[in-house]
């Protein structure tokens, strides 16, 4: 059925890529890791279906879904309508306060820690974009969303990040932090 | 218009995904609002930022070996011992067919189809080439960012000495070399690094004048070429397309016959 040989030319270069998608939505190195595994699983059972040249957003596709499943599983409370508007008023539960971050806030890790605050909508496309590398079109692919939705739900990502209190504690002007426009 | 509005425009033209007359506005734009300026810049500076100190994080080597077991396991016992080609290699099928069905409409002449046809066979073994040297672990021979060292080392292991380059200021810092084989030539690959990830250049004598087809994906890499004077650059990597093709126009453009 599956062909070994086909999983390690296809699969196996990306997983880098699909642990990486998996590590920054979950937070977490061990769930990251189930979430990945159950995405290969999936990756075997469909890769004599996969007919287009891009593997990579096919994987990440395969992963951002077997990682929405799983947290339907372990963490339903965090499991938000994908309604505009339910995006727009996501508050996520898990995220540390200001204050807490401020107070934990460390110079190297601060960008990665604001970056984790994001709620999940935002997270995953930023994470896309701005560490995967992938094009709008690619995003919107994987994320299941119109490239419309890529642009605006980027340039919200990148607006909240900027506005974070995290960077504003440290003063990180350097990485982008800056203040409200009038 | 109040700029707020403006703001998932100057995002998706900093990503260079806005539209050319979006992009033209943008541009103009920023000249005369200092807001919008000062909200690209910081754009620009929070990238620089994410790429400096925010980890691609990597798949831990117990993940990697248990999900090869898995493959191996989900093999049927008896398998099939014959299995037609475009099975075996399924990108020579679907997109990659296309893309010669598309090439034939447009063009319709001979040589363009040839050219095609071997675009391809170059993009898959150049893709196969620099995933086997990340899976293997064996991506640089000779690690440094000096092309002073980089370019005798190479040009001592083949019978052409290629143009180095480091364009770490440009955002793609070089960080060494390798001999590999492309195609059944031996031919130098540079290695270089932008952002998280590392991009593999190949570079050999100029075999045709015909400008090769200067882009294609293959199993998710993309592959862009790009004809100098005296060699012919072939860069892989899975970084963006735009930048990809940044880095192999200014290579080719500095190749100048000496």
């Amino acid at each position: 059925m599956a062909d070994p040989r086909r999983f390690e030319q296809i699969v196996m270069p990306h997983l880098d890529a699909g642990y990486n998608l998996a590590r920054w939505l979950t937070r977490d190195a061990r769930d990251a890791e189930d979430v990945v595994q159950e995405a290969c699983l999936r990756a075997l059972k469909y890769l004599d279906s996969l007919t287009s040249a891009d593997a990579r957003a096919w994987f990440m596709t395969i992963v951002r879904n077997a990682f929405y499943d799983w947290l339907a599983r372990n963490r339903p409370s965090e499991v938000i309508n994908d309604e505009n508007e339910a995006v727009d008023a996501a508050v996520d539960l898990d995220s540390p306060s200001p204050e807490e971050s401020a107070m934990r806030a460390d110079q190297r890790r601060v960008l990665s820690d604001a970056i984790e605050a994001l709620p999940l909508a935002y997270r995953e496309v930023f994470v896309l974009r701005e560490i995967e590398e992938l094009s709008y079109k690619e995003i919107a692919r994987v994320a299941d969303i119109p490239v419309g939705t890529v642009m605006s739900r980027l340039a919200r990502a990148r607006g909240l990040l900027q506005r974070s209190p995290l960077l504003h504690a440290l003063g990180a002007t350097h990485l982008g932090a800056r203040d409200e426009m009038h | 218009m109040k700029c707020t509005e403006l703001e998932t425009l100057i995002s998706s033209w900093a990503d260079g995904e806005a539209d050319a007359v979006q992009a033209d506005f943008a541009r103009r734009h920023v000249l005369t609002c200092q807001d919008c300026a000062a909200r690209h810049s910081a754009l620009l500076a929070l990238r620089e930022g994410v790429r400096a100190e925010v980890p691609r994080y990597r798949a831990p080597p117990a993940l990697r070996a248990r999900v090869r077991r898995a493959a191996e396991a989900s093999a049927k016992p008896a398998r099939a011992p014959w299995k037609p080609l475009r099975e075996r290699l399924p990108w020579i099928g679907g997109g990659a067919l296309a893309g010669c069905l598309g090439t034939i409409l447009a063009w319709s002449v001979g040589t363009t189809i040839m050219a095609s046809r071997a675009s391809d066979e170059v993009a898959v073994a150049a893709v196969s080439m620099h995933t086997a040297a990340s899976i293997g672990g064996h991506v640089i021979d000779v690690a440094s960012s000096d092309r002073h060292t980089v370019k005798p080392w190479l040009a001592a292991r083949l019978d052409y000495s290629p143009p180095v380059l480091d364009l770490a200021a440009e955002g793609f810092p070089l960080i060494g070399g390798r001999v590999d084989h492309l195609q059944g030539q031996r031919v130098a690959a540079l290695v270089y690094q932008h952002g998280q990830h590392s991009i593999d250049v190949f570079v050999r004598p100029l075999g045709s004048r015909v400008e090769p087809v200067p882009l294609r994906t293959v199993r998710g890499f993309h592959v862009v070429r790009a004809n100098g004077a005296t060699m012919e650059w072939i860069a892989v990597s899975d970084v963006e397309t735009d930048a990809l093709s940044a880095l192999v126009t200014r290579l080719a453009r500095e190749d100048v016959a000496q």
